[in-house]
């Protein structure tokens, strides 16, 4: 397989703000139902410069993350239509869309744009609405209200998950576009030798532990834990709950409640030289976050296991690029929306050791109170997945925890080190490396 | 050879109509590269010429579908009687495919029996409107 080899940055680049909406159903609640694509970014956006003590005069350039723009917002070019909302009228922006790796890319390219010497000071945002889009939601073409929006259904996103597929071959193929369900927990059972049903249990308590972590965080979609929703149903054990009817079987592995909650949402932050913090952020409250380093891969899905071996090479990058030791890693994200993810990023990262991985899952040490946690914020099972904006989102959770803001979800020892494993698009991988400053 | 702007998508499927699987064989390396493209992605060469596949090849990894993994139109391939994974062919290139002839039953005797990788053998399937290639389990 082709293998990069990326050079150090140029200068220094670390994360000095960042900001996230709370992920919601915005068109279910009538105090959320009518936000507007700059309204939500706007929020983000404009949050992540007051954390960082700025202002948009500060800010030199943009960075727009939308995974489907067009389906969504119906947009072409989203960076144009929003910059007014955040104070940015008239300066450079660009919009860039890897589905659901959006968010952990939109911080590749702010930091290379700072580490060139280009820009100084650069705010990179993600917005989604995944679960509706601007009415009528009939179809692209027809003309749009200008703030209300109707549900997106289950059956048109299934229908535009075709887009993120190869239509030369993979769609006529068939099987790539099927595999990315049940691919890794295939893989991981054959290769680790476990039973099919430790893979069910280890799968349902990564669902289990992201709920535990979402239901300390205000901003998560899902909060109420699966112990208590077991009990509403009749049941004491909460694992005869997630092996029950009320949990059915979706996929060859999967659950129902190892798969994602497509849902809206926004999250951005600002990246600024390091060396120029004193300068440009005179205001700043707290210890910035560099970014040593980001691996980077991307494989298409007519590629056996494309997403372990993306994993794999955007991870080998980001050890050799930042010289970082996995023992290093006191914090780990990865982007679970088939929640196998979670275990196997984990495992190549090196953070659980191989082929043990899921005996630390299923005995809590990864939820937000254990020795190795894992996806703080709760996932994308359980914070939820507004798709282009949930990397973005864990990178506000990995800076909110290295800097011990995060209350009664903050992990037990204080983060040094935080390993985020971005994934999505059929398939970008990134690996973004973050240290918080002494 | 030179580097031509060249219908490869348009031929495959041509092919598939003439009962031919084809491929692209690197000159520099001997990769063959299923489905075609222009260049290698085994030693990065610019160019590769077309093969005709031999069809065999075997299968390494076995999902089978389930409710998120199917749609309506995949009924033709044989209810319950097939399955997703790598297959790879014996001309060294691999890819996701469907592999006919694996139900759940056989998939538990396989893996049982620890017989992975199974042999298999390319199959031209007619979909709604055009032509493509899947698997066959061979026949023990």
């Amino acid at each position: 397989m082709n293998q990069t080899h990326p050079g150090r940055y140029s200068r220094s680049v670390s994360i000095i703000g960042v900001g996230c909406t709370p992920f919601m159903y915005t068109v279910d609640n009538p105090e959320t139902n009518g936000l507007t694509e700059g309204e939500l970014f706007g929020y983000a956006a404009l949050k992540a410069m007051e954390d960082a003590g700025i202002t948009a005069k500060d800010v030199d350039f943009y960075f727009h993350g939308e995974a489907s723009p067009l389906n969504g917002s119906n947009y072409l070019t989203p960076n144009s239509q929003i910059a007014n909302w955040f104070g940015m009228k008239g300066k450079a922006s660009i919009h860039h869309s890897e589905a659901c790796c959006t968010g952990y890319l939109a911080i590749e390219q702010a930091v290379n744009a700072v580490a060139s010497g280009k820009y100084n000071c650069v705010l990179s945002g993600c917005v989604e609405f995944g679960d509706s889009t601007p009415a009528p939601a009939d179809n692209i073409e027809t003309k749009k209200h200008p703030y209300k929006r109707d549900k997106m259904t289950m059956e048109r996103f299934l229908a535009t998950t075709q887009w993120l597929y190869d239509r030369n071959y993979a769609r006529s193929f068939m099987a790539p576009m099927e595999l990315i369900y049940d691919d890794a927990a295939e893989d991981y059972v054959r290769t680790r030798g476990i039973s099919a049903q430790d893979m069910d249990d280890t799968l349902n308590w990564m669902a289990i532990n992201n709920r535990r972590n979402a239901a300390k965080n205000p901003l998560a979609l899902e909060r109420k834990e699966f112990a208590e929703i077991a009990k509403e149903a009749g049941f004491d054990d909460v694992m005869a709950y997630m092996r029950s009817p009320y949990n059915p079987r979706m996929g060859d592995f999967l659950r129902a409640e190892c798969i994602e909650r497509k849902c809206d949402g926004a999250a951005a932050c600002i990246v600024c030289a390091t060396d120029l913090i004193p300068q440009i952020a005179k205001n700043l409250k707290h210890k910035p976050v560099e970014v040593l380093g980001i691996g980077c891969s991307c494989m298409e899905a007519t590629n056996p296991h494309f997403e372990i071996r993306a994993t794999e090479e955007a991870i080998r990058q980001v050890y050799e690029v930042t010289g970082v030791k996995p023992e290093e890693i006191d914090l780990f994200f990865a982007n679970d929306f088939i929640i196998t993810s979670h275990l196997i990023a984990a495992e190549i990262a090196g953070y659980l050791p191989y082929g043990e991985g899921w005996k630390y899952i299923c005995a809590g040490r990864t939820a937000y109170d254990g020795d190795k946690p894992i996806n703080t914020n709760g996932g994308r099972t359980s914070f939820g997945h507004a798709h282009a904006a949930s990397g973005m989102a864990d990178v506000y959770e990995a800076c909110m925890q290295m800097r011990g803001e995060c209350g009664e979800r903050q992990v037990k020892k204080l983060p040094k080190t935080t390993l985020l494993r971005g994934y999505g698009g059929s398939q970008n991988v990134a690996a973004v490396m973050l240290r918080i400053a002494d | 050879m030179a580097i031509k702007l060249e219908k490869v998508v348009q031929k495959f499927y041509d092919s598939l109509e003439e009962g031919k699987i084809l491929g692209r064989k690197c000159p520099a390396c001997g990769a063959v590269e299923f489905p075609p493209v222009y260049a290698c992605n085994t030693c990065g060469n610019l160019e590769t010429e077309w093969v005709e596949i031999s069809g065999k090849g075997v299968m390494k990894s076995i999902v089978m579908p389930a409710a998120l993994s199917s749609k309506p139109e995949y009924d033709a391939l044989g209810a319950r009687n097939f399955a997703y994974g790598e297959v790879e062919l014996a001309e060294g290139a691999c890819l996701n495919a469907v592999v006919k002839g694996i139900n759940k039953k056989k998939r538990k005797e396989i893996m049982e029996k620890d017989l992975l990788p199974v042999p298999v053998h390319a199959e031209i399937f007619q979909r709604d409107g055009y032509k493509t290639v899947v698997f066959v389990l061979d026949e023990e």
